[in-house]
């Protein structure tokens, strides 16, 4: 069962890492780095990418000639992508088990940061 | 320059959708599978994945002894993630018309959707953030 976890966080929280000393941010990476290769050993590794700062995100619309539009304006409270894992794993359970460990990655001091991860089930009929 | 294509929409939404008619979701499912198959044959696909419903999400937290706790609830005006695509293409612009060609994907009735598309660039590594 192929499972995406997703990390979110508003433009403010995304501000909050970046001040984050530069021993904490190598803190919490090594954690997921590490993270990651345990599940690649497992087999249950499929993709994980982070997404580039939400202040270059651009909301797109189609106009009648197809051209793009791209003057859409995100609301203050818009929760945006940080990033995303997708594993392959025998169950629901461990999906979220993943999701916890994620979740326990540590912040400034150490601390576990205790991010909520959304945890989905891809669709059976991609269209 | 890898590019993430991603459309949100409400749990309302999806019950608007999930009510479309079967020719309505026929003709936009082929536009979306044709979509696809036109960037693989430009040499810009990467990936497209559409996500199961929304009332299947699941908020996950860590517990006090790492557990996970699922216990979240999401507020009515959350915008799930539907499904994505990731392209890799030479510019912004060209991430942008790929983008509304999805967003033109049609309706009920043949008409364009025009849903709104958040198109994000995909870091190669985390140091591409600058930190």
């Amino acid at each position: 069962m192929k499972y995406i976890l997703l990390m979110s966080g508003t433009k403010a929280g995304v501000d909050t890492y970046r001040a984050w000393s530069k021993k904490d941010i190598e803190g919490h990476m090594a954690v997921l780095v590490s993270l990651n290769r345990e599940l690649t050993e497992s087999g249950e590794f499929v993709a994980t990418q982070g997404l580039a700062a939400p202040q270059e995100a651009k909301l797109v619309r189609g106009l009648a000639n197809g051209l793009p539009v791209t003057d859409g304006i995100f609301p203050e409270s818009k929760e945006f992508l940080l990033g995303y894992w997708i594993i392959d794993v025998a169950t629901p359970e461990r999906a979220c088990e993943i999701a916890a460990r994620i979740s326990t990655a540590p912040g400034p001091g150490s601390i576990p940061t205790n991010m909520p991860i959304e945890v989905r089930q891809f669709a059976i009929h991609v269209p | 320059m890898k590019y993430i294509l991603m459309m949100h929409g409400k749990r309302a939404d999806w019950d608007e959708y999930t009510g479309w008619s079967k020719e309505d979701l026929q003709r936009n499912v082929a536009y979306m599978r044709s979509f696809s198959r036109e960037l693989n044959d430009r040499g810009v696909f990467v990936d497209t994945k559409g996500l199961a419903l929304p009332h299947e999400a699941k908020i996950v937290r860590a517990g006090q002894n790492g557990e996970p706790v699922t216990d979240g609830v999401f507020p009515e005006s959350k915008e799930f993630l539907a499904g994505y695509w990731v392209i890799d293409v030479e510019t912004p612009e060209q991430a942008y018309q790929i983008a509304a060609r999805a967003s033109a994907a049609p309706g009920p009735g043949g008409m364009p959707a025009n849903m709104p598309i958040e198109v994000r660039q995909v870091l190669g590594s985390h140091s591409d953030l600058g930190l």
